[in-house]
Order: structure tokens, then C-alpha cells, then sequence
């Protein structure tokens, strides 16, 4: 039986599908058989951030409907053996996601995956609560930002009430925080919240925190998940973050700030 | 499958609300003297007259029957939609609902309504009976997040845990907090003055015990981060240090 992991936030633009991207990519690498599923109907981006985009046919509503089988519609990535991608349909309605069919579509993955991993639409409404409503683990991504916070606090109470597991009275929906874009030199100044701050008000257990990084972005426009670049110090911190989830302890790195030597500054250029 | 998603599953949802309405006091039951007023309402204010709900209010009036329907027509002539009636006769209450208006019994008959909505308690009011509360009361344990409500409908609520932004705790009695208060937190939801609200951690968004509130931005400063209770003296609510 798979393991059913949903990476969700509330608040859009927070890093959800790079970070499900990374963390389905780091699970393959790691030897575990897995498919990452874009729940975002009409607004698909997985695709593009796993670099598949071209070879998109069928998608999780021609399955759901009847219309193409799983087999058809999972893509095969091409640079990490053990993953595929189910996307999302960007021209259907998002009313044709049942709960029906998405069960079935996840009871199916499930006989053969060890790791199902469901990126989440932005909000809180019908495709949220579908992305979610299965979960056995969920990674709530946060900004040290205000409004991020509350939306992840949002989420949270949505998972303690609306999945399968809270309905069934079965052990809780297993949280994970997971904070994205923290910048150490932004928090010293002042500028974002810290860690601890965030930490606080969730309350619950941190799994990764991964530092602003221009290689995220170079990595979403070229289509290879962040977690390929291990030079970069987002790609080391995905890393770190797969491996917790794995049940590895790790000690946390990037969230102090190191003010720059003479030589790094002459030579080190940017931020990596 | 029982996922719950209003759109699919159900129709509609029931919410308690309470809307601005006017009240129209009627000090005359003949329809010619109301038109004649309204004419000349309507030429001060023709703003006001956009189809307006209106509930017609024939409480001052001593008579047993009503021209009513005359007095709607009159109404809706001038932009004026009559949605109920209130007050009057046993007569009066047929015939509104036999023109599909709704009926409200007069205002002093009426029992004190217990507030639905807890912002409808922010409204002031110096009548409110002290009623005892009840010793049941609810234990939380864990952290009150954001969109959530926790309430206590007799007795106190006590929260083991944080009240985050964005979350409400509720009680009839006085509401209690071991951890960071930083939402909502209403006492005395149905008129208790003797209820209060304890905290380990002031963050509160809002204060608010019998109907009188206070806002995160009215409370003094130096009070945030400290253990504090607060209570309702001469119809202001008093925050004092624990510490």
C-alpha cells in the first residue's frame, strides 16, 4: 500500500507544485516507486516544473471519466527511473474531480506505488479538500510570511476535520511543515518572520525549510526539479527534507545567517 | 463517500444573519394619509426609495383589521418593498401571511432573542439580565486555528492550547486560555456580566464579554505578551495583569 502524501498551503504561490516536484523526485532517486498528481484543474503547472509538458496526453479527468486508463495517462520521467506524473487537465471543468473517481484512481496507484504525492490547488475549496481528503501525511508549505501563516493555520484545521482519516475517526492526517523561501539575512533584519516564530504558531513538526534560492527559479523554467541540482542549497535542503520524511534524522541547515567573507564576496558572486 | 462539498452535496446552508432594516412605524392605518406622506419623502430623498425593504410596523395602531394589502400597494407604488409586518392583531398576522409577508410579534412581547451571530453581542446592551451560568462547561485541548470556532454554549470553555488568528472561542460563561490568546475570545455570550476571559499570552484580536468589546488596537500595549484576565466593570471591559 502506498503512502498518500499531499503537499498543500492555503495560500497560492508559496511553492507547492516545486516542492512536490522536489520531494516526488527525491523519493525515485531514493529508490521508491512513485507518482506525483496534479490535483490543479485548469491551471496545470506540474508538467512543466517535472519538464513533461510535451508529452502530456491524457490527464486525471480522462481517467476519472472513463476516458483513456491510468496506464495511458501517467507519463514516465526521463531522468529519474521510479516516477511518473499524472497531470492535471487544464480545459476541463473542475466540478468532473469526484471523490468517486479519485478514489479509484488512488486505490489503483496505490497496489503498485510506494509514494502517491498530491500537489494541491491553491485555496480551500472543492480541489483542496479533494487533494487532501485521502492523505495519510501532508506537508503544509509556509512562507515566513503573515498571511502564509494563517493559511497554512486554515489548513491544518481542514485536515484535523475534512479528510477520510478525520471522518472515519482513524489516526490523524500526519502534518509536516515544510517553510520555503527563507531568506536568514531578511529574517536578521527583520523584514520576515523566524523561524521559531513560525514554528510557534503551527505547532506542529518542522520536516524541511528551504532557503530563497535563484536556483529554484532556473529550475522551474528548465523543467528538471530543484532536488537534481545538488549544488544549490535549495537542492541540498529538498534533500534533507525527503530524508526526514523518510523517518532520517537530519540536522537542520541554511536558516542561520553567514555574513559573507572577503573572498566569498570578490569570488562567491550571487546566492547559489 | 461522504466528502463534504457544499456544491455537489448540498443545496443550500442556513446562516443566521442579522441585515440593516427599516422599520416603517405606522402612526395611521389610512392608506390615502401614508401616500400623501410618502409622496413627499420620495421628492427629498429619491435615493432612498429603491425598492427598499421595509417592515410595516402596526404596533402604535389600535385597530383590529388592517387595510393592508391597500397599504403594501401604497408601499410598492413608491419603491417601497413591504417584507413583513409587525405587531397587531391576530387578523392582521393572517392577512400578512396571506400576502406572503412574514409576520414578527410586537417588540416589547418579544423574548430576548439569544444572539446567533456573536458579533451581535458587540451591540451594547445595558438591559441584558446577569443570568447565572450553568456549571457545564467544555474542555478544548490542542490549538484553535484559524477559521475555526470553539464554543462553550453554558458554562466555561477552557482551551489547553493556543487560540491562533483567525480562530473564535466562545462561551456563555468566561473563557479561559493556557496558552497564547491571539484570536477572538467572547464571554458571556448570552449577557453574563460576571463572566471573564483569562490568558497566558494577550495577542486577542478581540475582547469581548456581555456585548462590550474591545478591539486589539484599543488594548494598552504594554499589557500584549502578559499572562491577564479581563472583566466587565461599569460596561468597560478592564484587562489587569496576572503577572
Amino acid at each position: 500500500m502506498a503512502k498518500i502524501i499531499v503537499v498543500t498551503s492555503g495560500k497560492g504561490g508559496v511553492g507547492k507544485t516545486t516542492s512536490a516536484a522536489a520531494i516526488a523526485t527525491g523519493l525515485a532517486l531514493r529508490g521508491n516507486k512513485t507518482v506525483v498528481i496534479d490535483f490543479d484543474v485548469g491551471l496545470r503547472n506540474l508538467d512543466l516544473i517535472m519538464g513533461c509538458e510535451r508529452r502530456v496526453v491524457y490527464d486525471l479527468i480522462n481517467v476519472i471519466q472513463g476516458e483513456a486508463g491510468l496506464n495511458q495517462a501517467l507519463i514516465r520521467d526521463k531522468r529519474t527511473e521510479n516516477l511518473h506524473i499524472l497531470p492535471a487537465s487544464q480545459t476541463r471543468d473542475k466540478e468532473a474531480l469526484t471523490p468517486e473517481g479519485v478514489e479509484k484512481v488512488l486505490e489503483t496507484l496505490s497496489q503498485e506505488y510506494d509514494f502517491i504525492v498530491c500537489d494541491s490547488p491553491a485555496g480551500i475549496e472543492h480541489g483542496a479538500q479533494l487533494a487532501m481528503y485521502f492523505a495519510d501525511e501532508a506537508i503544509v508549505v509556509t512562507n515566513p510570511e503573515v498571511s502564509s501563516v494563517r493559511d497554512s493555520d486554515r489548513i491544518l484545521g481542514l485536515l484535523a476535520s475534512k479528510t477520510r482519516r478525520a471522518e472515519r475517526s482513524e489516526p490523524p492526517v500526519k502534518e509536516h511543515l515544510l517553510i520555503t523561501r527563507y531568506d536568514p539575512s531578511r529574517v536578521t533584519s527583520g523584514d520576515m518572520l523566524t523561524l521559531e516564530d513560525v514554528r510557534e504558531i503551527l505547532a506542529i513538526n518542522l520536516v524541511g525549510l528551504i532557503p530563497e534560492s535563484e536556483a529554484v527559479l532556473r529550475a522551474s523554467n528548465q523543467g528538471v526539479p530543484v532536488v537534481h541540482d545538488m549544488d544549490s542549497d535549495a537542492g541540498k535542503a529538498y534533500a534533507d527534507t525527503v530524508s526526514r520524511l523518510l523517518g532520517e534524522e537530519v540536522p537542520l541547515r541554511f536558516h542561520e545567517y553567514q555574513k559573507k567573507g572577503l573572498l566569498s564576496r570578490m569570488f562567491g558572486g550571487g546566492r547559489r | 463517500m461522504s466528502l463534504n462539498m457544499d456544491r455537489v452535496a448540498s443545496a443550500f446552508t442556513f446562516k443566521g444573519g442579522m441585515l440593516p432594516m427599516t422599520v416603517m412605524e405606522l402612526t395611521s392605518a389610512d392608506p390615502e394619509q401614508i401616500r400623501a406622506q410618502l409622496a413627499g419623502k420620495v421628492s427629498q430623498s429619491p435615493a432612498f426609495f429603491q425598492h427598499t425593504p421595509v417592515v410595516l410596523s402596526v404596533e402604535q395602531l389600535d385597530e383590529p383589521h388592517l387595510a393592508l394589502e391597500r397599504i403594501c400597494a401604497v408601499c410598492r407604488a413608491h419603491k417601497l418593498l413591504p417584507v413583513a409586518v409587525r405587531g397587531g392583531t391576530d387578523p392582521v398576522k393572517q392577512s400578512a401571511w396571506a400576502l406572503g409577508l412574514g409576520w414578527f410579534p410586537p417588540q416589547e412581547a418579544r423574548p430576548r432573542a439569544v444572539e446567533e451571530a456573536p458579533l451581535a453581542a458587540a451591540e451594547p446592551q445595558p438591559e441584558a439580565e446577569a443570568s447565572p451560568a450553568p456549571a457545564v462547561g467544555r474542555i478544548y485541548r490542542g490549538t484553535v486555528r484559524s477559521g475555526q470556532q470553539v464554543t462553550a454554549p453554558e458554562g466555561d470553555l477552557v482551551v489547553v492550547g493556543a487560540v491562533n488568528p483567525g480562530a473564535e472561542v466562545l462561551a456563555a460563561g468566561s473563557v479561559h486560555v493556557y496558552g497564547p490568546l491571539r484570536g477572538r475570545a467572547l464571554g458571556g455570550i448570552h449577557g453574563d456580566r460576571q463572566a471573564g476571559i483569562f490568558c497566558k499570552e494577550l495577542h486577542a484580536e478581540l475582547l469581548s464579554l456581555a456585548g462590550n468589546y474591545k478591539r486589539l488596537e484599543d488594548i494598552d500595549p504594554r499589557l500584549l505578551n502578559q499572562p491577564v484576565q479581563v472583566q466587565l466593570r461599569d460596561d468597560q471591559l478592564n484587562i489587569s495583569s496576572l503577572g
